[in-house]
């Protein structure tokens, strides 16, 4: 795909993206929540156990941009993010508490099946993980999975479409059949993206998707998270705060904070527009982590 | 000394230059026992496992003394037939049907019918009525169901009736190679104090036999050890494996998926963990009396067919492939769920997490991508299970293998023996013949176990290639 996307394009793919995504669900109801947020959280902790991993997080992300969560290690960042796709569920002992609504729709409730809110917020994560398959088949397995109806061509397109969005298709589209494992580390995770944005979700979760490539690589991640944002919401952790300048419109400084009892917890310590945050941060911890004194 | 540093002060708790060196040797003297040591260790266990080959293929090929009680030449002569040109085999089923029929009295005829009729269409040593008086009884022999004699059957029989080979003595591979003489002077001694009864020593003849050859692999069982063979043993074990496989592979690896994929660590199922390691070691015999008392005993409808047959029940009772295979497949299952365990933890959690994120279920993730990556582990995990199967005899023993059995298994209901239970009768014999048979026996299971252990090796190599 051409680097200008046409106006009409974008918007066919956004009706499309409307038709297949969540609202279809009876109990969801379609308008956006308050403050125009794909995903909020309302005083959300999330807790391993007994251990209170991060505490009490209200955020709003905004559609269409790219919102960074960056604080240093153990602050729980990476736990939120997680917990925005139901990801978590998956680590035994982990809970949510607080509300976690997408279109104002808390995805914690009982009647929600996670598989539903996975496909519809994506996710990639920290070490690039195609499945041992074809370059093809890597791509086409979301759609299959996900009862695509199409024909053999038709999924064709959408491999294409998918590679092509992902910035990898002129790279790829020659050796399709090869697998997965053989492309770089940068590939391979563009190769991720292309996989998760393959099945048409709304909101693209990212885990530190660069921290295991070379800056070259990184590079081009971030460039296609810029042309991404287009079409959908992307929320991303990251360690770089560079990064996090570079690409974000908005960001989330989370700090660990030791309670009465001696626990870390991470908390939210400052989310405002990323030029702000960075150049005239409101809060003492935000000010000492971006100018390097600690973290 | 051959490197040294210049001087240097050292901090006092490490040796002098001097006394390094001499510690040095002691370290590498060690280091070089050792590497002995372990050396010795592999060395023990190729020779032990050299010398079983050395033993069993010893045994299976060597001389022979034989006497025939009527020499198949003149016995193809008798028939017309040019004795350089054609042999006993090359004769016809009715000619070899005609030859025992004029060789064995009426009673022995009449049992060999009844255990297997020789034409589908006609009997020849029963009359008609008697034939339908015991089939029609409370327990009709196997003649009235099985299929009729083929031509390698009967053929067996005349060796066996008409011909009436003895083997009189018998001389190992490595003797037979290197000293063929000592196996005249042996027969010679033996003619002297008269070891071989009423035998002549010109009635004897030494030929070369390889006791393991296509006719033992092909020949039933027999009391007769020159013509008896494995074939039934053979099968016996194939259907055994393919029971055992059917039950264990799909109800170990979906136990191992449960365990694997959606147990959570609860004390129930951490109970249930320990309890199938346990399980994987305990004894064989144990087994056998599971299978005996439950499979043979209780679910005897079942396993002996009766409940899949409407009026006559079938003369076997719960003593069948089946319950021996079922029996199998239980000893086998903790392997095959622990191995298949080991298998899918071993898949890295990122291609869950992959799976999971794109919005499908645990079992698409699971069928997917998880499966078809543990799939070779899994593969060989469940082989080697199956040659431990394979190679079981107390449980067989133990749920009813016949000890001896001259029709083959035709199906699940069926009586049967197996390779091990064969050998294992066939060396508690007194004739040198069945130690021979014994050991010839032994390359055909271990020529199986080989098959099985390369066809796991060849599965693992394609399913992993393909990833």
């Amino acid at each position: 795909m051409t680097n200008e996307t046409s106006i009409e394009e974008t918007m066919t793919r956004d009706t499309e993206r409307a038709k297949v995504s969540l609202p279809e669900h009876a109990d969801l109801p379609i308008p956006v929540a308050e403050g125009g947020g794909v995903i909020e959280t309302r005083q959300m902790s999330v807790y391993y156990g007994d251990f209170r991993a991060v505490a009490e997080v209200s955020l709003n992300f905004a559609p269409n941009q790219i919102t960074a969560l960056i604080g240093p290690s153990g602050c729980g960042k990476s736990t939120v993010l997680r917990s925005l796709n139901r990801m978590n569920d998956l680590i035994p002992t982990a809970r949510t508490e607080g509300e976690v609504l997408y279109h104002g729709q808390n995805i914690y409730e009982d009647h929600i099946d996670p598989v539903e809110v996975r496909r519809t917020i994506g996710m990639v994560f920290q070490k690039p993980n195609p499945f041992p398959k074809s370059i093809f088949d890597n791509i086409a397995w979301g759609a299959k999975i996900n009862d695509f109806k199409g024909t053999k061509s038709d999924l064709d397109d959408l491999v294409q479409e998918a590679l092509e969005d992902a910035a990898l298709w002129d790279e790829v589209k020659d050796k399709l059949s090869e697998s997965g494992y053989s492309l770089s580390g940068g590939q391979q995770q563009r190769l991720c993206i292309a996989r998760a944005i393959a099945t048409k979700p709304d909101v693209i979760l990212m885990d530190e998707p660069c921290s295991s490539l070379d800056p070259i690589a990184t590079l081009r991640i971030e460039e296609l998270m810029l042309e991404l944002k287009e079409n959908y919401s992307i929320i991303i952790v990251t360690h770089n705060m560079q990064q996090a300048a570079r690409v974000s419109d908005k960001t989330a400084f989370f700090n660990v904070k030791l309670n009465e009892k001696g626990m870390r917890t991470g908390r939210l310590v400052e989310f405002s527009p990323t030029d702000q945050l960075f150049t005239s941060p409101t809060e003492k911890d935000t000010e000492d982590y971006i100018t390097g004194r600690f973290g | 000394m051959s490197v040294s540093a210049p001087e240097r002060t050292v901090r006092e708790y490490f040796p002098t230059e001097a006394e390094y060196q001499g510690l040095l040797d002691r370290r590498s003297r060690r280091a070089r026992l050792f590497q002995l040591a372990c050396l010795l260790a592999l060395m023990i266990a190729v020779v032990a496992l050299a010398t079983l080959l050395y033993t069993i293929v010893n045994d299976s090929f060597g001389l022979v003394a034989v006497v025939n009680e009527r020499d198949p030449e003149a016995i193809v002569a008798d028939l017309g037939y040019d004795p350089a040109a054609v042999d006993l085999v090359d004769l016809e089923y009715d000619e070899l049907v005609g030859l025992l029929e004029t060789a064995v009295g009426s009673g022995v005829g009449r049992r060999l019918e009844r255990e297997q009729r020789f034409y589908e269409d006609r009997l020849v040593f029963e009359s008609d009525e008697v034939w339908a008086e015991i089939c029609s009884s409370e327990a009709p022999p196997t003649g009235c169901t099985a299929g009729p004699r083929d031509h390698s059957n009967v053929h067996a029989l005349v060796l066996e009736r008409v011909v009436v080979q003895d083997v009189i003595a018998a001389y190992d591979l490595v003797p037979s190679l290197f000293n063929p003489d000592g196996f005249d002077e042996e027969i010679a001694a033996g003619f002297e104090t008269s070891r071989f009864g009423e035998y002549t020593p010109d009635q004897a003849s030494v030929e070369w036999r390889a006791w393991f050859n296509v006719g033992f692999l092909r020949s039933p069982q027999s009391a007769t050890p020159e013509v008896a063979g494995i074939r039934t043993a053979i099968l016996g074990s194939a259907w055994l494996v393919l029971i055992t496989v059917v039950f264990a592979v799909p109800v170990g690896v979906g136990a191992a998926i449960y365990l694997v994929e959606y147990a959570k660590a609860t004390r129930l199922n951490s109970f249930i963990q320990t309890n199938i390691n346990n399980l994987a070691g305990v004894p064989s015999i144990i087994y056998g009396m599971l299978g005996l008392a439950v499979l043979v005993r209780i679910f005897e409808p079942f396993t002996s067919g009766a409940i899949f047959t409407t009026g006559v029940p079938p003369a076997e009772n719960g003593r069948t492939v089946l319950s021996a295979g079922l029996t199998l497949g239980l000893l086998a299952l903790p392997v095959v769920i622990i191995s298949a365990q080991e298998a899918l933890r071993a898949v890295p959690d990122s291609l869950r997490h992959a799976g999971l994120a794109l919005g499908a279920t645990r079992w698409q993730t699971v069928r997917s991508q998880i499966l078809p990556v543990a799939l070779p582990g899994i593969l060989t995990g469940t082989i080697l299970a199956m040659a431990r199967a394979i190679g079981e005899t107390a449980p067989l023993i133990l749920v009813g293998a016949a000890s001896f059995i001259t029709s083959d298994p035709t199906g699940p209901f069926s009586k049967f023996t197996a390779l091990p239970i064969q050998i294992f009768q066939w060396t508690s014999f007194p004739q040198i013949e069945f130690q021979k048979l014994a050991a010839a026996a032994s390359i055909a299971l271990l020529l199986l176990l080989l098959t099985l252990n390369a066809a796991a090796v060849i599965l693992r190599n394609k399913y992993s290639r393909r990833a």
